[in-house]
């Protein structure tokens, strides 16, 4: 927590946030499913631009020569190819032995699913997966084994564009999303989308704002301040936290409904996992 | 689990004779500074790698001397003159005793 | 706070654990650099020059022949990636046969050595080392003639926070 809250005080104390701005209470923001999205306060070549200033390649750069996740990964191979619970079945034994019929697949998740009548995330899936298909007990969502499958997984989709659906039953629960990420909420009274849209490439202290549009591409991704791979929903309560709102429990309805709106801002990018982040 | 001393070594897939190439070699450990405290107080003793050498053939040609101030599952990059079909040994050694080593075959055309 | 004088970078996991509390502490108070300096009583650091008195005895360091790669801001000192650079030659009669590595603003600067032969082809090396605080980062190459050369960069390290 804290180097962004605190800075985010110092920068209201200076009034760089006009006091306006900062009180507003959006009359109804509960009750109309309604949103006025904001437009970012910089043009995207500006944001790139400030992006490449602050970040070049170094991330890009660690990541490609050397990261820690691509263990995670090797292991998650390994476990997909391992035969786990009454039927007797792994992963493979479904999916081809490299997984070759899950090629592409993650790119189209999060996606509706009538069966659960919701959102359904890769992560769950294959949670679903172990329970329905191999008899197997659920993996306890941010254990190693989750997310290396997990990575796995969606490692089979990299270099494919993200392409997810919000149409048809899809929509309420994008909208649902997509309301979440505006609502102000927790001691601050922020919302994701103040620092992530309308201040996005901004700095906030030592961090550039990073665009909403560039979030979901890249999980699960090894993180530095983790010193650890972590999934994109752990990287949703890390925000939380900062900036003191509710920590909701791992692929609740809530942060699945958050992970389909911010996939689909993120369409048309190519998934590249594992990421490398500060 | 992410086990100490796993190593993951990336270079160049052809390689001529002579040529010189980078080497980037990756390792999981804590790195752990023994300056860390726990919740509780305790001090979390130090448990890094102290010394790496890498072998080409039967020549010892790079050695580190490296400290707790080399980040948590290290990572380098070093040049081979690759001139001859040998292997590539590289080895890592902690303050607590434990040896870790992998071994590509380097193969000039 | 016990973590106070100890190496922020080096100690931020525990100080981590801290927790809310302290985060709120902070943003009442405002100021993390009292973290930063050393505890009342804690031992003495070595500064880089006794450092590179002990390492070359006053020898001269000609500051030429070696570049350093890092980023200009690093977010996260736990993780600084560098590059050391030298056009020096690695001929059998000439060659470097050690790179030392300093970061100034650490407790104990000495990070690594790594002693190379006519082998590596080449000497240029990278590594990620842990940078406490904004500060230089140095290299001193030797050469098998007994030749030094040497660089200095610095970076700038923003301190962490309670991570997220
Ligand atoms: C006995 C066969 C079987 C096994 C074993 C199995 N699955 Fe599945 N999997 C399915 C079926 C059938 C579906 C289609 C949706 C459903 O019924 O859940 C599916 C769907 C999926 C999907 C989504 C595919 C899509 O196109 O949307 C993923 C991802 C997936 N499984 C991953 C896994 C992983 C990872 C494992 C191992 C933990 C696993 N599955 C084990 C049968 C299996
Ligand atoms: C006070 C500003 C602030 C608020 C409010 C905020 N964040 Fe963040 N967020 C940051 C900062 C700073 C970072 C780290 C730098 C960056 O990548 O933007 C970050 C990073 C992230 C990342 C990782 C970006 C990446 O590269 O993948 C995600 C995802 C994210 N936030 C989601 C959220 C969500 C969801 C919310 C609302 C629950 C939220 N954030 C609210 C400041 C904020």
């Amino acid at each position: 927590m804290s180097r962004f809250s605190r800075a985010f005080v110092l920068l209201a104390c200076a009034g760089v946030l006009t006091a306006g701005a900062w009180k507003y209470s959006f009359a109804g923001e509960e009750a109309a499913p309604r949103i006025k999205e904001y437009t970012p306060n910089i043009s995207s070549q500006e944001y790139e631009k400030r992006y490449n200033a602050v970040y070049g390649k170094s991330t890009e750069k660690m990541a490609e020569e050397g990261n820690p996740a691509d263990f995670m990964l090797d292991d998650g191979k390994d476990l997909f190819g391992k035969a786990e619970g009454s039927a007797g079945k792994s992963c493979a034994s479904c999916h081809g032995a490299n997984g070759e019929k899950l090629k592409g697949v993650a790119a189209t998740f999060p996606k509706y699913d009538p069966a659960i009548n919701g959102i359904n995330t890769v992560a769950l899936q294959i949670n679903r997966c172990r329970q329905e298909h191999m008899g197997a007990a659920p993996l306890k969502y941010e254990t190693y084994d989750q997310l290396a499958l997990e990575l796995y997984v969606k490692s089979l989709s990299n270099g494919v564009p993200i392409k997810v659906s919000i149409d048809g039953p899809a929509k309420p629960f994008y909208e649902a999303g997509k309301a979440y990420y505006y609502k102000r909420h927790g001691q601050f009274n922020f919302s994701c989308a103040i620092c992530h849209v309308k201040y996005a490439g901004h700095m906030m202290r030592a961090n550039l704002l990073s665009s909403n549009r560039h979030h979901a591409d890249h999980w699960p991704a090894y993180r530095l301040d983790w010193g650890a791979a972590g999934s994109f929903q752990k990287r949703f309560r890390g925000c939380n936290k900062n900036v003191r709102q509710e920590v909701l429990p791992f692929q609740c309805e809530t942060y699945r409904d958050l992970e389909l709106y911010l996939t689909y801002q993120a369409n048309g990018l190519p998934i590249q996992v594992p990421g490398f982040k500060m | 689990m992410p086990a100490v001393g796993r190593i993951k070594i990336r270079m160049p897939h052809t390689i001529s004779r002579g040529q010189v190439v980078p080497v980037d070699v990756l390792v999981t450990h804590p790195m752990e500074t023994g300056l860390r405290k726990t919740k509780d107080g305790k001090v979390i003793p130090a448990y890094f790698i102290n010394g790496v050498d890498i072998f080409y053939g039967g020549d010892r040609i790079t050695h580190c001397d490296w400290t707790i101030a080399v980040s948590a599952n290290p990572f380098m990059t070093f040049y081979l003159k690759a001139d001859k079909a040998a292997p590539l040994r590289i080895v890592y050694k902690d303050n607590k005793g434990g040896v870790y080593q992998e071994t590509v075959q380097i193969n000039p055309r | 706070m016990e973590q106070k004088g100890k190496d922020l970078a080096l100690s931020r996991r525990a100080f981590l654990k801290t927790g809310g509390a302290a985060c709120a502490m902070f943003l009442v108070a405002g100021s993390l650099p009292s973290l930063v300096k050393p505890a009342f009583g804690a031992p003495k650091e070595e500064s880089i020059t006794d450092v590179l008195r002990r390492q070359f005895g006053g020898k001269q360091v000609s500051q030429s022949h070696v570049d350093i790669k890092a980023p200009i801001i690093a977010e996260n000192g736990a993780v600084v990636p560098i590059t050391i650079v030298s056009d020096l030659p690695m001929r059998s009669d000439d060659y470097v046969k050690r790179i030392n590595v300093y970061a100034e603003g650490n407790a104990e600067p000495f990070v690594a050595g790594i002693d190379l032969t006519p082998a590596n082809g080449k000497a240029e090396f990278a590594l990620r080392i842990k940078m406490r605080k904004t500060a230089n980062v140095r290299v001193v190459l030797e050469t098998s003639k007994g030749k030094l050369y040497g660089a200095a960069r610095s970076v700038k390290v923003t301190i962490g926070g309670c991570g997220g």
